[in-house]
Formats: structure tokens, sequence, C-alpha cells
């Protein structure tokens, strides 16, 4: 995890940000004690459904009441106005108000957002230019496609000029071609703006982002950078893959030189963490040998997001 | 001379341009910013929302209606031969009971709660309002956005229906022009009335809509006021007798002090002469009059009226129910502020 201790030049930050549902007996810990440092950037915030994000950025952006902690954008008290002024957001399947058209809707967003008209008219313009979607812009919402509707939902949140994006599950419900293509527009995006995008769709995160915020059951799992966290990672775990996977599994768990070895029940290959990875690659032919093995597969495996994350996941659940 | 005129103009003009630019400018376009301006967006929006064109005639039509039935019934009057006063008080006499009871009555607060219920409570369920609450607009203004719509809405409203009715009431009756003139004083107490009715009732409204999950848990509500109002207290009225007095049922009785509010106003404005007649029915349907003769103690004559009951003073009604919509509509603000808003 990522220690900054000063809270300046943070886009956000929180400290023990808890959500409870719920009194007494009743109570639900919805999201517990998330410590939140966000620096300028891309920031990716994961977990599987139910793991809290979207609770989390609801506090973010004041929707609802923080139970226990605090939240800042860039300094600002989450919820207050003067915070909201430096935010767009994005909901999870935002709603919209279907007999505006795109223009009006924008408009009316900007002019929320502090704007005059002619101003707001002008950005809105702009932004529908950007989005490809000035053709349409004297359209009805409801007559959109679901990746127009989230391009003018993005759109909608950046009509003010804010400083931080937030965006719950921006892709969540995108063909593959409307994922690419809103995907595309946030990387864009993220030259000028710093963008918190929220996903549980992990190959999205891997493309656009360089820090990452893991979550489960309301709880941090990792924060990091995602080079970093694939680097510890990739350092320490080995694929080994024989015609005797059983026997061998339980040679290697008896080695000194080993800390962890285990029969991986999605790809049925032996998963090995060495202490001493040299010794490993020493030992490993004489074993072969000896059991009469063939060998298929023996390699370092680039670990994607999502392998990492599914590690975590478990680990963190077999734990608990 | 004409040249020192020319510079002291030049130089208060100069010194004005720059009061314009250093001070008025900047404090214009902040409070355009961030006063008028977001709250401003919020109540025109809102309007369109809640008003559309025909949804108003069908309203207008329903107001109108039974004032209109009021009107037809048959008078012995021959308007040709009496005076504009005159005629304007038989007028009032006709639309008195129909306007309080129905037009300013149970189809006003009945369209006011519809219209505005789903306003907060239908954008929370629908999800826009977690769209709107994350702009940087406070959820107070967002709220008072909404309630000044709702209200300018009944204003427009009340305004129609009180002229058409008024109009109507001497085009059916005498068609003399003069006499709508004559009338203005009543109409114009109806539609102070009708600003107070509306206060109390956009100020339930939202706040009901503010509380509920469901607009049309609070539309239901809200109806049901109107009919615990204007009709149900009239039957627990009548099935008490004597015990509605006695247990000082009338102040739970919210007929009562819109009644006593009315009349107030009426009075006040001397829009409609005390008379037996208009005065019975108020003193069945809100209980404000007695069934007896309003005699004066010192000369002993008959005032040409009936008795208050004065459980209330019209005063202490009006306050009362302007504190208690006031309340409502903090109540409602504070709702709003502190409600969890996600989809």
């Amino acid at each position: 995890m990522i220690k900054i201790d000063s809270k300046t030049n943070l886009e956000i930050w929180s400290e023990e940000l808890t959500k409870i549902y719920g009194k007494k007996k009743e109570a639900v810990a919805a999201v517990s004690k998330i410590d939140l440092r966000m620096k300028p950037g891309i920031h990716g915030f994961l977990g599987p459904n139910g793991a809290g994000k979207t609770t989390t950025i609801n506090m973010l952006v004041g929707a609802i009441s923080i139970t226990e902690g605090a939240a800042k954008i860039r300094e600002k008290k989450a919820g207050t106005v003067a915070a909201k002024q430096l935010i767009g957001f994005l909901p999870q399947d935002p709603v919209f108000y279907e007999d505006m058209t795109g223009e009006k809707y924008l408009i009316y967003m900007g002019q929320l957002g502090g704007l005059q008209k002619k101003e707001a008219r002008l950005k809105a313009q702009q932004l529908l230019d950007f989005f490809d979607l000035f053709k349409a812009r004297n359209r009805e919402i409801g007559t959109y496609s679901g990746g127009m509707k989230q391009k003018v939902g993005i759109a909608a949140s950046l009509i003010h000029d804010p400083k931080v994006l937030i965006l719950d599950e921006p892709t969540a419900n995108l063909d593959p071609m409307g994922r690419a293509d809103v995907v595309q527009k946030i990387k864009e995006l993220s030259k000028r703006v710093s963008v918190f995008v929220s996903s549980h769709i992990l190959s999205e995160i891997e493309q656009m982002c360089e820090d990452v915020t893991m979550i489960d059951n309301g709880k941090i799992v990792i924060s990091d950078s995602i080079s970093n966290i694939k680097r510890s990672f990739i350092s320490n775990l080995y694929f080994l893959d024989t015609n005797m996977n059983e026997t061998l599994v339980d040679q290697l768990k008896d080695k000194d030189f080993i800390s962890k070895a285990w029969c991986d029940d999605l790809d049925g290959k032996i998963h090995i963490i060495p202490e001493d990875a040299d010794k490993l690659r020493d030992l490993l032919p004489q074993m072969l040998l000896e059991n009469k093995a063939k060998l298929y597969e023996f390699h370092r495996p680039e670990l994607s997001l999502q392998d990492i994350f599914m590690e975590i996941m478990m680990k963190e659940r077999g734990n608990n | 001379m004409n040249n020192n005129k020319g510079n002291t103009e030049r130089k208060i003009k100069s010194s004005s341009k720059k009061l314009n630019s250093n001070v008025l400018q900047p404090v214009k376009s902040w409070l355009s910013r961030n006063i008028f301006n977001r709250t401003a967006i919020i109540i025109k929006k809102t309007f369109q929302d809640v008003f559309s064109f025909k949804k108003t005639i069908i309203i207008l039509i329903l107001g109108v209606i039974v004032p209109l039935i009021f009107i037809l019934l048959p008078t012995s009057i021959d308007f040709g031969l009496i005076s504009p006063s005159h005629a304007a008080t038989i007028i009032g006499f006709a639309l008195i009971f129909p306007a309080f009871f129905w037009t300013l009555g149970l189809v006003f607060t009945i369209i006011i709660g519809t219209s505005g219920a789903p306003l907060i409570a239908e954008e929370v369920k629908s999800g826009t309002m977690l769209l709107l609450v994350s702009k940087p607009i406070s959820r107070i203004k967002i709220f008072i956005g909404k309630y000044i719509a709702v209200y300018l809405y009944g204003m427009l409203l009340s305004f129609f229906s009180i002229f058409v009715i008024g109009w109507l009431g001497v085009f059916v009756k005498s068609g003399n022009i003069d006499h709508f003139f004559s009338l203005i004083p009543f109409l114009t107490a109806l539609y102070i009335y009708s600003l107070f009715i509306l206060f109390l009732f956009t100020s339930i409204t939202m706040a009901f809509s503010s509380i509920f999950k469901k607009a049309r848990s609070a539309s239901i509500l809200i109806i049901f006021i109107a009919i615990l109002s204007y009709i149900a207290f009239l039957l627990i009225r009548t099935l008490t007798g004597p015990f509605y007095a006695t247990f000082q049922l009338y102040h739970f009785d919210l007929g009562y002090h819109l009644g006593n509010v009315f009349i107030l106003f009426i009075e006040t404005l001397n829009a409609v002469p005390p008379s037996i007649s208009w005065q019975t029915t108020f003193a069945i349907i809100t209980g404000v009059y007695s069934m007896e003769s309003s005699i004066d103690p010192d000369q002993n004559i008959n005032l040409g009226g009936l008795e208050k009951t004065n459980y209330y003073l019209p005063v202490v009604s009006l306050l009362l129910w302007i504190l208690i919509a006031a309340l409502l509509l903090v109540f409602g603000m504070w709702s709003l502020k502190k409600r969890e808003i996600s989809v």
C-alpha cells in the first residue's frame, strides 16, 4: 500500500472511511476503514460485485453520508459544494432525463455546475464533438444507444471543468465496441484531468491505469501501482506442468526451499512459490528423471491483473 | 464652461464604469453564478416538467365545473335592474362556497399534491437525483428550486381558475362587464387565500416527496389529507354534535382552520357581505359559523348573518398554519439534505 502522510497533492484522500447500514444488531459494514490515496493521473478501483466500490464512490460524491472516518477531494471535505465543484461524476447505470436532447441535457448540467448559458452551450458542443455525438445533439437521450448514453454521461460529468473525474463502472453493460470506445475516450481525458475509475473488468483497468486499489468485502486488499503489484507477484510464482502433477506437488511441498506449492484448480498446473528459485531450477531435472515424468511446461508467467486479483481474492477469502 | 461640464460628465461616466466593472460586475457575476443561477435553473426545469398545456386546461375545466353548476342555478333577480355592486354580491353568494370547497379546495390541493409528490421521490427512485446531487449545488437549493416551481405553477393555476370562474359568473348571470370589476375584491380575496393554501399544501407535498420512497405513497397521503380536511371532518363534526366543542376536536380540524382563514380574507376585503344563505353552508362544511343569527348585543339588532363559533381567532388560525407550513418546508429541506441517495 502506498503510504503518503501528507494530504497535499492528492486528488482523493480518505482515512478510515466507513459506511454502516442498519443499527445495532442488524448493522452491516458495506465499507470498512478504507484509506484512499489517489495521486494525479488515472487510478483504478477494483473489486468484485458487492465489494463496496459504489458505496465508497457514493460517499466521495456526497450522495450518501459517511458513517465514520473522513474523505477529501483536493483537501475539500467530500460532499460539500466546494468538493463537488472539483469532481465530475458518472454513476453506475446512469439515468438521464430521457425526453431531453443531448445538448439540452449538457447545457442544463453545465448551468448547474455554475456556467452561464452561453458558456454551457459552447462547452456542450465541444464535448459533443469530442465524444462523436455532435450529429445526435438534437435527439432525445431516450433514443441513444447504451454507448452514446455512457458518453453523454461522461460529457455531463466534464461540463463544469472538474479536476477529478469519478467514473463508476463506465463500461458495464456495453458491447465490446462500445467498451473500447469509452476506454479510449477515458485514456484521452486522463491527459487533462485525473480519473478515478471503478470496474470489475480488470483488463480494461490494466489498459488505462497506473495505480490501482483493490477492495473486497468493503476492505482494501491492496493499493499500489500496477507495475509494482506485477513485479511482486511475478518474482515469486512459477508454473510447472507434467504428466505427474499430483506426485510432484507432494514432493515439492516437502522441500525446504519451497514456501508454497499447489495444484491449481483452474488450470490443473503446479503453482510454485519458491524461497530459492535457483535451487528449484537445479533440482527440477533430477526430480523429473527420478519420477520418469514428462515435462510439458515450466516457466515464470507474465501475470495479468486478473490473475493477480484472483490470487489475492482467493488468499483473502481463504484467510477469512 | 461647456468644456468643464463635458469633463465632469466624462469623469462621472468613467467613475460609474469603474464602479460597474470593479465592484458591481463581480458582485453581479457572483450572485448570478452562485445564488440565482443554479436555483433558477432548477425552477425552470421543474416548471417545464410540471407544466403541460393540455393538463392545465383539463385542470381548469375540472376546477371550474362545480362553480359553473352553482352559477347556472336559476335566480329571480333581473341583473339589468340592479347596481354593479349588488350584482357582484349575488354572484359572490353563488361562487363563495364552490370556490372554497372545490376550486381552491379539493381540486387545487389534490393537483398540487399529485404534481409535486414525484418531484423528489421519483427522481431519487429513478436515479436522476444521483446525478443532480453530485453537481456543485446544495441539496437545499435543489429543494427550494423545486418548491418554488410548484408554487409558481399553483399561482398560475389559481389565477386562471379564479379569473375564469369570476368571468363565467358575470357572463352567465348578467353579461355586463362592469359587474366583473365590482367582483374584483371577491376575486382578490380568493387569490390571497389561494396563496395561503398553496403555501400549506406545497410544503406538505414537498416534505412528503422528500421523505417517501414512492411518489405514489406521497400522493395518496396528500389526497387523504385533502379529503380528511374537506369531507371527513364534516362528517365527524355532524356525528359528534356537541362533543366536537366539548372535546375541542377543532384543534385537529384542518377544514375548520381553512374555513376560518378563508372567511378572514373575505371579511377583511369586504368581498361578500354576511348572509345566512352562504354562511349556513360554511357552518355545515367548516364549522366556522354556528347556526345562530348574529345579533348586536348592545342594540339587539340582527346583523344579517350567522354567529361565528370562534374556536380560534381567524388570525391565530392563519399564523398557526403558516407556521406549520414553514416548519414543513424546513423539515422537507432537512430530509432531502439527510437523504441517502443511491440507485
